[in-house]
Order: structure tokens, then C-alpha cells, then sequence
């Protein structure tokens, strides 16, 4: 197992932190994720009027003694999920020294994930996509799966320009069940291609988690004099006077932080933000429960 | 009123101006390149920042080509100037200095100046303040600012000319300093000069608050000068080399030129080219007998408009009273047995044509005498020389001194040649037995009748001697060794027997060629060590003193004496050109002349500041300056801080 890869000192300090979706889902083994279906389950949601045909082990005789009528304890399934992990791989992603590589740290982001959420019994697929192509790992659950994925993760080249629309139908394809969806993208592509996406995905009743990854140079824009910049994607460059354009150029990126966030929270998306440069835990702990 | 600039060759600095607009030009062309994700906000930001920039960049740019300008123009020293007369009705204080260098005696320009002088503090309104002064200052001068008009016409009137020059500049600022405390705000220094180029060193002085008028009546002033005399004996005669110079544009053809020397007079014609000299030598007989040690004469031309520079005095010395000093290494009660005997009556014998002063030393009183005190040194026999004295010695003949060395039975070779090698003719070796006769080798040092009878002479002991590089050997024994030998150390000279003065190693002492060769050693002195007695006006004159004279005077040529101390021996008031004599201890001792420094003799004017060729610059009229560079640097300051604030608010 790649030690470069996967970041296990921070899957060890997640031990105790558990992955769920917001929704119900319908799992296919026990698991940690809510069903929809009512069932035996340590967790208690509510009492219902007992009626013909309920379990008679259900029934609440305290309170029958204290109310003189019959309820039945209604208790909360758990079941297992599938996880879908779409990674950016276009060429934009290949920005930044080591130790900052928007790529390599998304890389490093999506293994830990796949890791321990193979680790809590849910099946991880993963899909690194870009505009010229997507390769597919379909979900399986198991603590083996995470080999294939860290192979798969490894030998990533990036390239192309970042189009979700397509990969995102593919693995549609294979999802058609309870399914969450993590994006890890810098997603900068037309924000009209991220709504439809995001449209389609919550069509689908998927829950979808978008980590949205930039390099602090993005985010700062720490460079100085003039420079003339060459688009990593397409053939446009600009030659600008950084200290003039700087003050406008973070405006307009958080503006467009702040349109992800938006589109996220209307269609009831979790929202992430990290650089870089920074460690992978803490995003990880933002979508973790304890 | 007229823009001008005071140093426009700084305004060459404009071209700098392009220095931002081609940074301006090199940053939006080029930069390093950078592969980036976001380009696309790069671009959307630019468009939206593409007017308001470039309205910036060249705000910037317009801001930083300005303030190159306006220091290429701040260096370029802006000013305004006016022809006026000076007659502002504000009362001011008004220093009225008056060039009074010697130039100024050409003509009436002296007079004219002093007429031009009590019209300004005539014309000057009621109120304000004056003081006259010259520009060459008197010794111990004190500024006064007065408001009385009479006195300060008074003291104009007072002012000399003077027979020197001065730093102009310095003195004008030390003038304008002086006003500092004066009761008016206004201020203003006014030069009254004749614009002459000597005695200032820069053309391009100018002052806020100085005025100067050009009080010249001659458009191209011409002079000639006798501008330097050099006289020296030779065994014959005195000559004496007279330079005329010639400061027009004509040449100075036939010129009538004397040079009088001790009631003697000869004339020559000579012609000098238009601004160049001519040099004339004078050649005057020597009378042989009962010669005065000195002689004072004079070279001239004639008179012209500038008449104080027309002649030239000069005083040629031969030493005067030679000091010589005789060390005797064996001295005897009976003084016929001494060391120092025979030399000692020769040279006393000769001391009567040569005027020489000698004293005789023993070995002990040598040891403790300044030697700097006597021109020629004899030692005899001398056996015991420290180091001190022997560096002592050293020195003194490196300055010039001349000094005999005769052997003895008491002189130690080994001493000689550890102590005294570096003006030693050669290594003295072991004193040996011989009987050898004398023979000459370096036949000019001696007559023809003095060459014949060196035959005469026998030595039966003698030191051996090894010359050194350099040395020469005058006269040498029938053994071929060294008797005389020669050796020239620094700028002194230094002559070595290898026997002895007296009559114990040969008979050299009593043989008649002995007072002639010791003659020979005082006429040499003499004709070599001629003294310093010639000055210009301001130079500082060393008085040549024994150490014992206990008063010291100096006549100068008005007839006032004047006293210095013994001790520094130094006189420095040489302000009037002469003859001075010098008094030591109430005696006449000599006399030195202080002439002109030919240097004010040129009247060229000066170019820049000369207002003749200006519009409107007819005599009184001049030229006011009132620098602009205050407001420039106040501009420069405005702009570098407005460059500031708009890079702040554009970032």
C-alpha cells in the first residue's frame, strides 16, 4: 500500500470519525448508514399505535401499564452505502510545487476517503475524468478494494479540460441504486455545466459532496511585477501588472467561491473548501461524524 | 525679465526623461511567463480593469517624467535676471566691496570704481544700511555695518590698492556672511570690478544677492609686464635673465627693457609676440675685489597703462658671511700643535675676500652643536661621531650642507664605516706607510698655477680607501691610491682627505697649494649655496638667523620696521612690493626683494559674467539673478510625494 498515496497517519486519526450520508438509503448488507427501511436497530426513532400484524417483542409494556394502551417501539435500520468518487484529472489539476500539487493532493484526498470508507464496510468506485476521457473503477466494499483505487490514482495523467457532464452520466450508469457522490475538482469549468451536473445528480436522489481544491496562488495571487500567464487548458494567455490586478483578481475568485457555495446549498449539496497545500484531515473532518 | 539658466550642461539630464516611458514600454512588452489554472479570472479582471489602468499607468508615467524634468532643471541651476541699477526704494543693507587687486590700477579704473561706489550708496533709499570694503582684505580687518552715508563714502575713499589678489569667491561670501546680523531683510553684496579672470575659480559665480559691475573702460585691456628676474654669479660675471611678457593682442616690438644692478645699468631692445614672452639675459662684469656678498638691482619696461608691474626688483646673493664650522679631533694647548691649525689660518686667510664666519669646535663641543646652522663643515682628526650625530650629519648634507673630512691616528675606520656610509666616499680601509707624492686627477676644481705646484706635496701616511659607486677622486697620490675624493649625497656634498690637516702624515698643510684648495672649498660653498632672497607678495620669508640672535627686525620698503620673533625667525607681511632689509641683532645682515605675482598682470576678463555682449548693457547697468531653484526642489518634493499617494490609491 502507497504511503504516498494514502495518507494513513491521517486515516488513523479518523479512526473514531464516521462517513454517513444525509439521506436513508436502501443498502444491501448492515451498515452504519440509516435505512429505509424499518427495522432491529439499537437506535430508537418513535412509537406508533400498535396494530394487527406488528411484532408483539415491539411492543412498549411500560407504557402500556402507565397509558393502558399498546404502542410498538419503531426502531431505525442501518445499512451499508456506495460511494462514488469523481477526481479531476485535467490539466489545470497540475498546478503547484510538491508539497502543493492541486493533482497530488486531490489524489491523496480521494485514497484516505476510499480508505476509510472501505474501512466502515461501504463499496468505493472511483472515476478520474477529465474532457478527454474517464476511467471507471466500480464500487466494491472490502479492505482489498482500496488497491485497485490507489493503482488507479497513481497512474493518473493529467490532461484535457475539466468536463463533468460526461463521466458524471457514465457512472450514473453504474450508480443506479442509494449512491453518494464526492466531487474533488478545482471546478473551473462554465458554472452552467456544475449546476446541470448537480441538477441531474440530485434528480438521481444521490447525495453529492463537492471538495472544491485550489492552489493558494489561486486564491492569493502572490506574484509580483509583470507576468505574462498561460492558460493551463486552453491557448489563452494575458500579460498582466500583478500588483494592479491583484486587489480585482481575489474579488472575482471569491465570488465564484461564493456562486459554488451558493448552487451547492440550493440543491442541498455539502459544500468543501481547501487548498493546497493543506493537510487532507480537514477536510476529511468536515463531512466526518464522531 | 529674461530666463537663464546658471549650468545648463546639467539639462543634458533631460534625455533621462525616457527612462520611464521605456521601462513603461519594456513592462507591457515582456515579463516572465507563467503557466496558470486561472486565467480565465485573470482575464475577466483585466477587462474590467483595462480603462482604469491604463488612465493610471499613464498618470504614473506623466508624474515620474515630470520629476525627472524637474531635476535635470534643479540641477540645471533656472534663474531670472533683469539689467537694473539697483535703486529699489526698500531701505537694504548694501555691501559695497571695491576690487582693488592691481589689476584695478590699469587706467582709471580704480578711481572709476570708487566714483561707481559712492553713486550706489548715494542712490541707495533712505533707511539703509552700508559698509565699503575691498576685496582684498587688510590684515585684521573688522566689518562694520553702518547707517551713515557720509562715513561709509569715507571709508571707501580710505580703501588701497592693493598690490595682490584674493580666492573672490571666498571673500565675497565671507562679506555676505558678515551682513548676516545687519537690521534690513534685504540684503546685497556689490562687487565693483574690472571682470579680470584672475582670482576666481569658477566663471560661473553667481549669488541671489550679488551684483556685479563691470567698471572696465577698455573692451580689450593690454598690458605688458616684466613678469620674472633670475640672477646668479658665475666666476666672471652676474647674470641676469629678464622675462617680459606680453598680455595684448598686438605685439610689443622694440621694447626698451633695462636691467640695473649695484648703480650699473643695460639696456636691450626686444620683441614679444601677441600673448607670449620673451626672455633676455643681462650680463653684468663682477668686480673681483672688496664684492659685496649681495647685490639688489631691478629690471623694467616701459610704463604703461598698468604701471606697478612694469618693473621688477630682484637681490642676488652669494651667501653673504659663509658660517663655517672646523672640528678639531686633537686639540692642543699650544694651538700650533693642533689638529686644526694650518687649516684654520688658511681658511681665516681666505675668510677676508669671503666674508666667513668660523668657529672652532673641539670633538666634545661638535657633539653637541646644531649643524643646520653653518653652511661648510670641516672635520679634523675627529675620533669619536655617535649615531646621533653622525644622522645628524647625514641630514645636514642631504639638505645642502657641505662638509671636509681629514683623517688622523685618531679617526677609526671601522667607525667611519658603520656611522658615516651612506656619504662616505668610499670604505676607509687600514691607514698605511708610503712615500708618495701628490697628483691631481680632477684638474677643473683647480687652477692651471695651483695643478703645477700639487707636485710638491708628500704624504708618507695615508688611510687606503675604496671608492663607492658614484664617488669621484679629485686628487691621488704617485701610488695610484685616493688622496681627495668626492661623493655628492642628497643635495649637499661631502669631500674626504685620506690624511691628515696637519703636518703628522705629510706635508700637505705647509705647502702652497694648501690655502688655495681650502679657498677652493669656501668658493665652492659660496657659489653653490646661494640663499632665497627673491619673494612674491604674500609669500612667507624665512629668516636666516644664527641661533644666538637675540633680535630680528625687518625694514620694509615703506621704511616701517618691523620686529619678529627670534624663535619662529618667519616674516609675512609681504603686501608691498621692494626691497626689504633684514636687521639681526641691529646689524644690516641682507636684503630680499618681494615682487608681483605675474599671475594679475593678464587682463583677460572674464567670459561668462562679463555683460558686455548682452542686450541692454551699457555701463551701470547689470545683470540681476534671482535663482529659481527653491521652487524646483519644492516641485521636485510635491511630485515625489503626488507619485506616492496616486501608486497608493492605484494598488
Amino acid at each position: 500500500m502507497s504511503n504516498g498515496i494514502l495518507d494513513i497517519d491521517t486515516a488513523s486519526r479518523l479512526k473514531g470519525f464516521y462517513f454517513r450520508t444525509r439521506s436513508s438509503v436502501r443498502g444491501q448488507k448492515s451498515g452504519i448508514h440509516k435505512s429505509l427501511y424499518r427495522g432491529i436497530s439499537p437506535d430508537f426513532m418513535e412509537y406508533k399505535e400498535y396494530n394487527k400484524g406488528d411484532e408483539l417483542k415491539q411492543v412498549d409494556w411500560r407504557l402500556y401499564g402507565r397509558h393502558d394502551r399498546l404502542y410498538v417501539k419503531k426502531y431505525e435500520d442501518e445499512v451499508n452505502l456506495s460511494w462514488c468518487i469523481l477526481l479531476d484529472k485535467s490539466a489545470s489539476m497540475d498546478y503547484g510545487d510538491e508539497g502543493s500539487n492541486k493533482l497530488s493532493f486531490s489524489k491523496k484526498l480521494s485514497a484516505t476517503l476510499a480508505y476509510l470508507l472501505l474501512r466502515q464496510g461501504d463499496s468505493v468506485g472511483l472515476s478520474c475524468y477529465s474532457g478527454l476521457d474517464s476511467e471507471i473503477i466500480p464500487p466494491r466494499s472490502g479492505n482489498s478494494s482500496i488497491m485497485p483505487i490507489v493503482d488507479k490514482l497513481e497512474n493518473i495523467t493529467p490532461e484535457g479540460e475539466t468536463a463533468l457532464r460526461k463521466p458524471l452520466l457514465e457512472a450514473l450508469e453504474i450508480y443506479k441504486s442509494s449512491a453518494t457522490f464526492v466531487l474533488v475538482s478545482d471546478f473551473l469549468m462554465e458554472p452552467q455545466e456544475l449546476r446541470e451536473s448537480l441538477q441531474l445528480l440530485r434528480a438521481s436522489k444521490k447525495d453529492v459532496t463537492l471538495f472544491h481544491v485550489l492552489h493558494p496562488d489561486e486564491t492569493e495571487f502572490g506574484f509580483e511585477g509583470s507576468v505574462e500567464f498561460l492558460d493551463m487548458e486552453s491557448d489563452a494567455k494575458v500579460i498582466v501588472d500583478t500588483a494592479s490586478i491583484r486587489h480585482t483578481y481575489i474579488k472575482r475568485v471569491r465570488e465564484f467561491i461564493d456562486e459554488l457555495k451558493n448552487m451547492c446549498h440550493e440543491f442541498e449539496c455539502r459544500y468543501v473548501f481547501t487548498r493546497s497545500d493543506a493537510s487532507v484531515e480537514e477536510p476529511l473532518i468536515e463531512i466526518a461524524d464522531k | 525679465m529674461n530666463f537663464s539658466f546658471l549650468s545648463p550642461i546639467f539639462l543634458i539630464g533631460l534625455i533621462a526623461v525616457s527612462l520611464p516611458v521605456i521601462a513603461h514600454l519594456i513592462s507591457r512588452k515582456s515579463g516572465f511567463q507563467k503557466r496558470f489554472p486561472a486565467v480565465r479570472f485573470l482575464l475577466a479582471s483585466q477587462g474590467e480593469m483595462a480603462t482604469r489602468s491604463r488612465l493610471k499607468d499613464l498618470i504614473l508615467l506623466l508624474l515620474r517624467a515630470l520629476i525627472i524634468v524637474i531635476i535635470a532643471l534643479l540641477f540645471a541651476k533656472p534663474a531670472i535676471f533683469s539689467f537694473s541699477r539697483a535703486d529699489s526704494s526698500e531701505p537694504r543693507t548694501l555691501a559695497v566691496v571695491i576690487d582693488n587687486s592691481f589689476s584695478m590700477g590699469y587706467g582709471d579704473n580704480f578711481n572709476n570704481a570708487k566714483e561707481e561706489a559712492v553713486r550706489l550708496i548715494d542712490s541707495a533709499p533712505d533707511g539703509s544700511f552700508f559698509t565699503a570694503l575691498p576685496l582684498v582684505p587688510e590684515r585684521g580687518e573688522a566689518i562694520s555695518v553702518i547707517q551713515n552715508r557720509a562715513s561709509a563714502k569715507k571709508d571707501l575713499k580710505q580703501i588701497p590698492l592693493s598690490q595682490t589678489f584674493t580666492d573672490n569667491e571666498r571673500r565675497l561670501e565671507q562679506v555676505y556672511s558678515a551682513l548676516e546680523k545687519a537690521p534690513n531683510q534685504d540684503k546685497e553684496v556689490v562687487l565693483v570690478t574690472d571682470f579680470q579672470k584672475n582670482g576666481w575659480k569658477s566663471e560661473e559665480f553667481t549669488r541671489t544677492w550679488l551684483r556685479l559691475i563691470d567698471i572696465s573702460d577698455a573692451e580689450s585691456p593690454w598690458n605688458r609686464a616684466v613678469t620674472d628676474v633670475e640672477s646668479r654669479y658665475t666666476k666672471e660675471s652676474i647674470k641676469v635673465k629678464v622675462k617680459a611678457s606680453n598680455f595684448s593682442a598686438s605685439e610689443a616690438s622694440e621694447l626698451l627693457t633695462e636691467a640695473k644692478l649695484s648703480g650699473e645699468e643695460i639696456k636691450a631692445y626686444i620683441d614679444i609676440a601677441p600673448g607670449d614672452f620673451t626672455t633676455e639675459e643681462f650680463i653684468f662684469p663682477r668686480a673681483q675685489k672688496n664684492e659685496e656678498p649681495e647685490a639688489s638691482g631691478s629690471a623694467s619696461i616701459p610704463e604703461d597703462e598698468l604701471r606697478i608691474d612694469d618693473t621688477r626688483r630682484f637681490v642676488l646673493s652669494r651667501s653673504g658671511a659663509l658660517n663655517v664650522l672646523i672640528v678639531d679631533g686633537d686639540p692642543r694647548e699650544d694651538s700650533r700643535l693642533s689638529e686644526s691649525y694650518y687649516l684654520a689660518s688658511a681658511a681665516e686667510t681666505a675668510s677676508e675676500l669671503l666674508r666667513s664666519r668660523i668657529r672652532i669646535k673641539d670633538n666634545e663641543s661638535f657633539l653637541d652643536e646644531d649643524l643646520s646652522a653653518y653652511d661648510l663643515i670641516f672635520l679634523t682628526n675627529v675620533g669619536e661621531i655617535t649615531p646621533g650625530k653622525a644622522a645628524e650629519l647625514e641630514e645636514y648634507i642631504e639638505r645642502g650642507g657641505t662638509t671636509v673630512i681629514f683623517s688622523g691616528d685618531r679617526v677609526r675606520a671601522a667607525s667611519y664605516n658603520a656611522l658615516l656610509k651612506n656619504i662616505l666616499p668610499g670604505e676607509l680601509g687600514a691607514p698605511t706607510q708610503k712615500d708618495s707624492t701628490l697628483i691631481s686627477v680632477k684638474t677643473d676644481m683647480f687652477s692651471e698655477e695651483l695643478f703645477e705646484k700639487i707636485g710638491q706635496t708628500t704624504v708618507n701616511r695615508s688611510f687606503t680607501l675604496i671608492p663607492a659607486q658614484g664617488a669621484e677622486t679629485v686628487l691621488k697620490l704617485s701610488d695610484e691610491t685616493p688622496f681627495l675624493s668626492y661623493f655628492g649625497y642628497g643635495e649637499g656634498n661631502v669631500f674626504l682627505f685620506t690624511s691628515t690637516a696637519d703636518t703628522s702624515w705629510g706635508n700637505f698643510a705647509i705647502t702652497p697649494v694648501f690655502a688655495p684648495v681650502i679657498k677652493e672649498f669656501l668658493d665652492f660653498e659660496s657659489l653653490s649655496n646661494t640663499k632665497r632672497r627673491n619673494y612674491v607678495v604674500g609669500d612667507k620669508v624665512r629668516i636666516d638667523r644664527l641661533p644666538s640672535a637675540s633680535s630680528i627686525a625687518v625694514k620694509d620698503p615703506s621704511g616701517e620696521n618691523l620686529k619678529i620673533e627670534p624663535e619662529q625667525a618667519v616674516f609675512e607681511d609681504t603686501e608691498l612690493t621692494g626691497i626689504y632689509k633684514v636687521l639681526i641683532d641691529g646689524d644690516r645682515a641682507y636684503e630680499f626683494s618681494v615682487n608681483l605675482d605675474p599671475l594679475e598682470s593678464n587682463l583677460e576678463k572674464l567670459d561668462v559674467l562679463s555683460i558686455e555682449s548682452e542686450p541692454g548693457s551699457e555701463l551701470g547697468l547689470v545683470k540681476v539673478f534671482k535663482e529659481l531653484w527653491r521652487y524646483f526642489l519644492w516641485g521636485v518634493i510635491a511630485l515625489f510625494i503626488s507619485e506616492s499617494v496616486a501608486r497608493a490609491l492605484f494598488s
